[in-house]
């Protein structure tokens, strides 16, 4: 007598994990099959002896101390309190030379100058920063069942009972965001300084526009705010110096809260025409376990590859690895100059077997090292649905081989592919710390965006490290908001610490950064703390009796440089309403705001998805490629659906 | 927004009564010190502390081990507790007086039964801790694990095969229910 049913559809049945349907098809299926019932009998009581067992396990005695749950009992009754740090003096003012000139904004006077760069000035900075930074990761989850690819490893497919708690946005499955918390307002005369990381990714953008085409709205943690917003590429001038980029700040009404203020802080790394581009050593690590095989994953993967050999030439170089239960070379690193060998092995992969990523990380850096160009582009491109499923699947791990790799000088590009099963955080997670980017691929169209018209801006990379510091004049702002970021948040001391890593700059990449200003003088409800007893509060400057509004400082390194530059300007308002804002910063406030609508943020004030429209066509300009147009389309689909 | 109707105070109370125990001992698990999982746990409460009731309550049990998750392995990474337990290596408390699991077994059975999972992977062995311990759903344990419910679905059925193979040797387990 063998038996009909699967084991993992047995322990499924036996510890109730099975919906009703299924549930009912076991019992009756049990019924004409005498092994699966002795299995089950057997299961049973292994399954109680397991739960006994394990409850006897480890001291009855493990308890918090009274002192423990006094903490925590405090913090349940009311706000925060702010736990009084001790840090070393603070260090001294210090002067620094701006090297470089950069872009002129229009609706502002940037000024290069001589800078006064202040070190960290509190531990209140540093302690509200590093709250930002320990957002802990919270993971949503919600689905109908088990992929439906897996089908080769698993047998049968059990269906498991649906939670209606945790399965809020229907119809997707397994798939990862991290909880985002939105940054809050900060008060200028605690917070002085905001220091983030540049973020020049674009995943979130097209994964929202997956949920919207597939008529659902997308679950608030899977909108990440800055990357709609750098999902467009603004006009911003390139540089004219050797600086690697130009900055250009434009502030200009709040079209969502009228009495605020909006500045708007854009980065454009020069341009590169394809002949310049230098040569390029690049290492394709393309996931092709079961769950790839679906046409919009590996298909797709082999087109957008394909779209990125053919504009490779003489000067450049490919590998192919792939990975699934086990990990291997297709093609050994091979010169352009023979493109129908790397299109051929191309075309002959194929997907089977559950996913090792962790070993094909090992390899494909292992390829690129070998085959290092001194002062080209050294690149592995991993495109993977991101679920790694055996092998080295701890994210922690993964990230840790990824950190130790990107010191060799390999840089890192992943992509992302396919619908249902991304591990969005985990895909970001690898890019940021293998100094890559990381794109979210789900139609042709968007291959050729990544792969065809910004190539030069997805392979290289001009300057990385790259961190923006911004000191406030409390004189001026009473408290700001930084919109986005809210994963790159930096301490204040960090920016002035070349060993803290922060994102990287494409040629021709645009980065664009929007504050949500209050004016210094206007009433904002904001958590206050007791004025202290041992200090006075803010003894303002000279400079603070300026109209300037703040200073813009950005820190980089060269691609190959382990020494960061410093660049700085002050800015100024004049008042510009938000109706003679540039076209660039009204459709980067639709964006924001539909980003914000969608988050279900309690700063989105007066914005609406008509609001959004509006702002939206008057900031068309001419949208050369029509992306602008299709967000335009995808606000009109989020309006229907809400 | 829809609120949960009990005070931020009574809410965390509940849980802190309800989760104190498994969540320390998970932690200690991770961390393999009672002293660092109480550091964890109180933390993984102060995060509770800030979070809103209305967003968190329909899933608390996968919230409160996530964040406890997370916490563990980073407090671990910072005590250089880099080592993760390899198959066939029993766990040891050098700080916290947590013995080897099998020892704390009053009954054979029992103790073959911890003695199976000591000698699993880690992983197998967090999901059917998180299963049979905790008292997780399959889909919890993806969210607290960051793996997909195949993976889940395969790690608990790799674990529960294993120890049935084990008591199957010593008794006649069809008849034991």
């Amino acid at each position: 007598m063998t038996q009909q049913l699967s084991d993992d559809k047995l322990v499924a049945y036996v510890v109730g994990e099975l919906d009703k349907a299924e549930h009912k098809a076991v019992e009756k299926a049990l019924k004409s099959d005498a092994a699966a019932r002795h299995t089950v009998a057997e299961l049973r009581a292994t399954a109680k002896y397991s739960r006994q067992a394990l409850l006897e396990w480890g001291p009855t005695d493990l308890k918090l101390s009274d002192g423990q749950r006094e903490v925590i009992e405090k913090r349940a009754r009311g706000p925060r309190m702010t736990d009084v740090q001790v840090r070393p003096a603070k260090r001294p003012w210090y002067r620094l030379h701006a090297r470089q000139i950069v872009g002129l904004a229009a609706a502002v006077i940037v000024l290069a100058v001589l800078a006064s760069i202040m070190g960290p000035r509190s531990a209140r900075v540093l302690e509200t920063a590093g709250l930002q930074k320990s957002i802990s990761p919270f993971i949503v989850q919600h689905g109908l069942g088990l992929r439906e690819d897996m089908g080769a490893s698993l047998g049968a497919q059990p269906s498991f009972v649906d939670d209606p708690n945790l399965n809020y946005w229907p119809g997707h499955n397994t798939e990862a965001y991290d909880l985002i918390v939105e940054n809050p307002f900060r008060d200028v005369t605690q917070d002085p300084l905001s220091t983030f990381s540049i973020d020049v990714d674009t995943a979130s953008y097209a994964n929202v526009r997956r949920f919207l085409n597939q008529g659902t709205l997308p679950p608030p943690d899977a909108v990440r705010i800055e990357e709609l917003v750098n999902y467009f590429s603004y006009d911003y001038a390139p540089p004219d110096g050797d600086t690697p980029f130009s900055a250009h700040v434009e502030v200009a009404g709040c079209p969502w809260a009228p009495e605020h203020r909006l500045a708007r802080v854009g980065l454009k790394g020069w341009e590169m025409a394809a002949d310049e581009r230098p040569a390029s050593n690049l290492v394709f690590l393309l996931d092709v376990s079961g769950s790839m095989r679906p046409q919009n994953k590996l298909p797709l993967v082999k087109k957008a590859m394909r779209l990125l050999v053919k504009q490779l030439g003489e000067n450049d170089r490919v590998a192919i690895a792939v990975y699934a239960g086990a990990s291997g070379l297709v093609l050994p690193s091979t010169s352009c100059d023979d493109q129908r060998a790397v299109l051929q092995a191309l075309k002959r992969l194929e997907s089977g077997g559950s996913t090792n990523g962790g070993a094909g990380i090992q390899l494909a850096y292992d390829v690129a090292t070998r085959n290092f160009i001194d002062g080209g582009v050294n690149r592995v491109i991993l495109a993977t649905d991101g679920d790694f499923n055996v092998g080295v699947t701890n994210q922690g791990e993964l990230v840790r081989i990824i950190e130790e790799k990107a010191k060799s000088g390999v840089f890192l590009t992943v992509v992302g592919f396919g619908m249902g099963n991304v591990k969005d955080s985990t895909l970001e997670k690898l890019a940021d710390k293998g100094n890559g980017n990381y794109a979210y691929i789900d139609t042709f169209l968007e291959a050729r965006k990544v792969f065809g018209q910004q190539l030069g801006a997805t392979l290289v990379t001009i300057a990385k490290d790259v961190k923006i510091q911004i000191e406030f004049n409390p004189a001026q702002v009473g408290a700001y908001r930084l919109i986005g970021y809210e994963n790159r948040i930096l301490a204040a001391e960090d920016f002035n610490d070349d060993t803290k890593d922060a994102g990287e700059i494409g040629a021709g990449h645009t980065v664009t950064a929007l504050y949500e200003l209050v004016p210094a003088g206007q009433d904002i409800d904001l958590p206050s703390v007791d004025p202290l007893r041992y200090q006075r509060q803010t003894r303002l400057t000279r400079a603070a009796a300026t109209p300037e509004l703040f200073t813009l400082k950005l820190r980089y390194k060269d691609p190959d440089a382990d020494v960061s530059q410093l660049l700085s300007f002050t800015i100024e308002d004049d008042d510009a309403p938000f109706a003679q804002a540039s076209e660039d910063l009204k459709f980067a406030a639709s964006v924001a705001g539909f980003g914000m609508i969608l988050r279900q943020s309690d700063h989105k004030g007066t914005a609406t998805f008509d609001g959004v429209l509006e702002i939206a066509e008057e900031g068309l300009g001419d949208d050369r490629y029509g992306y602008r147009r299709e967000f335009i389309e995808l606000v009109r689909k989020a309006k229907a659906l809400s | 927004m829809k609120r949960a109707p009990v005070s931020k105070d009574a809410w965390v109370g509940a849980a802190l009564e309800r989760y104190e125990q498994p969540l320390l001992h998970y932690a200690a698990r991770i961390t393999g010190n009672a002293d660092l999982a109480r550091d964890v746990v109180q933390d993984t409460f102060l995060k509770l502390c800030a979070a809103d009731p209305a967003e968190v309550d329909a899933h608390l049990a996968p919230w409160l081990y996530t964040v406890c998750r997370n916490r563990a392995l980073d407090v671990r990474k910072k005590e250089g507790r880099m080592t993760t337990l390899q198959q066939g290596q029993a766990e040891a408390y050098p700080n916290g007086g947590l013995g080897p699991s099998a020892l704390a077994a009053r009954n054979e059975t029992h103790a073959m039964v911890l003695a199976v999972i000591d000698t699993l992977p880690h992983k197998h062995q967090e999901a059917f801790r998180l299963k049979f311990y905790d008292g997780l759903t399959y889909r919890e344990i993806g969210q607290v694990m960051d793996v997909s419910l195949g993976t889940v679905n395969n790690l608990v059925t790799a674990a529960l095969m294993a120890i049935r193979e084990r008591l199957r040797s010593e008794m006649d387990l069809a008849q034991e229910v």
